[in-house]
């Protein structure tokens, strides 16, 4: 089924040297980790240069025993982390909280007129306590406001910004003094003794096969922890693409140039369609040499290549040319059905689904991945190269019999793909006119 | 021996039978030409030879043998929808294809034919960069390189102006005179008179035609009397015995019921207008063609 003849490898070389030579091809072998990087580039510019203007906050406090701690704690808070402390800069925006007296009446007026000074800069929040808060255990809803919220914060910033937070635990934390303090409690002494006692993550303990020593375990961070199963199912999803993101409009220009014919007049159906796959995971295999290398570099220069296992790179590879293999031949397939690249377009997304479904799937996985939804997914062979190098690269890895198990199956999928491609091609390269319907290429896959 | 032997094949599609049980046999070293109507079946028997196509039923044989992919080596095809690689350089797109069927490397071949074509000063320039006349001279060197035994050429005077026509024509019938098989389609029924050894025409995916030009003319025997005279084809319609009038313009051939006298015809025509030339000939081969393929389409229009 995968025999490659002289001829499959000569399409193949064509077909390759004619794409890694073309503007197409370095433009998006550069765009990819432009786009990828320029984020993570611009997340970092972002955090490198905070938004540093006074963040001034109205405070209504209804219960009236409140807003001094809350001033009090953003004085402190400014005063502690505005200026980073050897070289005097400001890091970090001044906290301003302005109280306001409740006015009488409808409370939703002076809301609205509070909410009309965020929406003109003036303010970057306003919160609104209940006159209730103070009740131990307790709280009831401020008149007129939100059903479920006795402390509403009303602001148009986003939902991640830090202030928000601070202001959530600022309240709180004024509000467990004000109980305390009900309670008869020194506040002093409850700080020390709620104290939070840290608890460090480390990896497993393991024994040295040869020494029989037990190795000291490591401490898990966040970078191995997330970010480098996170690049490293990222970069095998850029690679997967460059080689096969390209292969169905190919195929379907050829057919609509009417070039195909006079190749099958020397060469098999087969012949035509594996040399176009070969083509295709050669492609992927020179992009990789250059994300590969260019990634290890960068680890290397940031000091963090331990957290990189480079005995992941053989499976990375495994997985990578048995994806692309499966890819490629499902778009050559599904190309020959099209007669026009808006065609191929329409189709893209049933390609795409092995190597973008995975990536909504992460997170699961991510959480437990050796869990029993993580193992699942992860063996069922069109998510597998990708879930499987993701699991792989997390602190613990995959247990090898999964790993087998899981490009076994991969094989089996590439091996049925490109039996049913190559069926659906045969049928539909010489076919002009009709667009291709779902039930005619599964019968054509089926029946040939 | 025979370059092509053709036994009781069909090849439907869906519901439309393209050929049906059609057998065929093709000498070794004969031009042989394929006409019929469009959509009558010739592309389809041509896909089948080389093997883009597998017949529902019945057998080729091709060269001897069975027509597998290894046998394409020997085999140029030029299909009638043309097409090639754009981008490519026009060299290296010939190598290209020579080395896919050949094997090897064709790279003195591919300068011989592109200096006998009039395209030496175009090998370097791209695809996209050549006339139309170019690109189809361009095609049938990549049919041609490696030198087949058994070439395949479907309408491959298609576009072409009489200058670039006469240039593929001698090198057609030159690869002839060097022992190639030359199967060729075509509606030019001057091409197929002149060229071909023997003659098949399919209509509706059966085989109706088969054999030398003069045998099937026999079949139709001196029916035919071409005429020139003043007033045209208008002053000749009506006479006794005469079927129909074909008017060629300067021209006119008559078609004689069977057991007219020719005599007869001639003296009513003399009764009737002044004649410059007539001779009684054996009908054309485009006559046939509208014979056999005609009235169906006419009774299809009528009906």
């Amino acid at each position: 089924m995968l025999n490659l003849s002289r001829r499959a490898l000569l399409i193949a070389k064509r077909d390759y040297l004619v794409s890694v030579r073309s503007k197409s091809f370095l433009f998006g072998l550069i765009v990819f980790p432009v786009l990828f990087g320029g984020s993570l580039l611009g997340v970092a510019i972002l955090k490198a240069k905070p938004d540093l203007r006074d963040r001034h906050v109205a405070l209504i406090d209804r219960t009236g025993k409140l807003a001094d701690f809350v001033v009090q704690a953003a004085a402190a808070k400014s005063a502690k982390e505005m200026f980073e402390k050897t070289t005097g800069v400001q890091i970090s925006p001044r906290y301003i909280v302005e109280p306001v007296a409740p006015e009488p009446g409808d409370p939703n007026l002076q809301r609205l007129a509070l909410s009309n000074r965020v929406r003109q800069g003036e303010l970057f929040a306003f919160i609104d306590i209940g006159a209730s808060q103070n009740a131990v255990g307790r709280s009831e809803s401020v008149e007129g406001g939100p059903a479920k919220a006795s402390i509403a914060c009303y602001t148009n910033a986003g939902a991640i910004d830090k202030l928000q937070a601070w202001l959530s635990g600022a309240v709180n934390d004024a509000i467990k003094t004000q109980r305390l303090a009900e309670a008869g409690i020194d506040r002093n002494r409850v700080p020390a003794m709620l104290a939070v006692a840290p608890v460090d993550n480390l990896d497993l303990l393991t024994r040295d096969a040869t020494t029989g020593a037990i190795h000291e375990p490591v401490k898990r961070d966040q970078l191995a922890v997330f970010i480098v199963p996170f690049g490293a199912m990222m970069l095998l999803m850029m690679i997967v693409m460059v080689g096969c993101a390209p292969m169905m409009a190919a195929v379907t220009e050829d057919k609509s140039q009417r070039i195909v014919e006079m190749l099958l007049g020397v060469a098999t159906p087969h012949d035509l369609m594996m040399g176009k796959v070969l083509a295709g995971v050669a492609r992927s295999l020179t992009s990789s040499v250059l994300y590969v290398t260019v990634g290890t570099v960068a680890l290397i220069a940031l000091q963090v290549s331990g957290a990189a296992p480079l005995s992941l790179l053989p499976w990375f590879y495994v997985y990578l040319v048995a994806e692309v293999t499966m890819l490629c031949a499902l778009s050559v397939g599904l190309g020959a059905a099209c007669n026009s690249p808006q065609e191929a377009q329409n189709l893209m997304l049933l390609v795409l689904a092995p190597i973008m479904v995975p990536v909504f799937l992460m997170l699961p996985v991510l959480d437990r991945p050796n869990g029993p939804l993580a193992i699942a997914l992860s063996l069922f062979p069109p998510f597998t190269p990708m879930l499987m190098v993701l699991r792989q690269a997390m602190p613990g890895g995959v247990p090898l019999w999964q790993l087998w198990v899981g490009l076994l199956g991969v094989i089996a999928c590439s091996l049925v793909g490109v039996w049913a491609a190559s069926r659906i091609f045969r049928v539909a390269i010489l076919m002009q006119g009709q667009p291709p319907r779902l039930a005619d290429i599964v019968r054509w896959a089926v029946k040939g | 021996m025979a370059a092509v032997e053709i036994a009781s094949v069909t090849k439907t599609f869906g519901s439309v039978t393209a050929v049906d049980n059609l057998t065929l046999t093709v000498p070794d070293g004969s031009v042989y030409g394929f006409i019929g109507p469009n959509g009558s079946g010739k592309t389809t028997t041509m896909r089948m030879i080389v093997n883009i196509f597998y017949p529902d039923s019945g057998s080729i044989r091709v060269l001897g043998r069975q027509m597998t992919s290894a046998r394409s080596e020997h085999i140029g095809y030029l299909p009638e929808e043309r097409g090639l690689y754009r981008n490519m350089a026009v060299k290296p797109l010939l190598e290209f294809y020579g080395e896919l069927r050949g094997g090897r490397s064709v790279s003195a071949e591919v300068d011989r034919w592109l200096e006998r074509l009039g395209l030496a000063e175009w090998s370097s320039h791209k695809v996209q960069a050549l006339s139309k006349g170019m690109t189809q001279r361009v095609q049938f060197i990549a049919a041609v390189v490696p030198e087949p035994k058994l070439l395949i050429l479907d309408e491959p005077f298609s576009g072409l102006d009489p200058v670039n026509a006469e240039v593929l024509r001698d090198a057609i019938l030159d690869l002839r005179r060097r022992g190639a098989t030359v199967i060729l389609s075509t509606h030019d029924m001057r091409v197929a008179e002149t060229m071909c050894d023997s003659i098949f025409m399919i209509f509706r995916g059966r085989k109706v035609l088969d054999g030398t030009l003069e045998s099937i003319q026999a079949r139709y025997g001196n029916d035919t009397i071409r005429v020139s005279a003043e007033g045209g084809a208008a002053v000749m319609r009506g006479l006794p015995g005469v079927e129909d009038v074909r008017d060629l313009g300067q021209v006119q051939e008559l078609r004689l019921s069977r057991g007219c006298d020719t005599q007869q015809v001639l003296r009513a025509l003399v009764s009737r207008t002044r004649i410059t030339s007539f001779s009684v000939t054996k009908p054309s081969l485009h006559d046939i063609f509208v014979r056999i393929a005609g009235a169906p389409a006419a009774e299809a229009a009528s009906a």
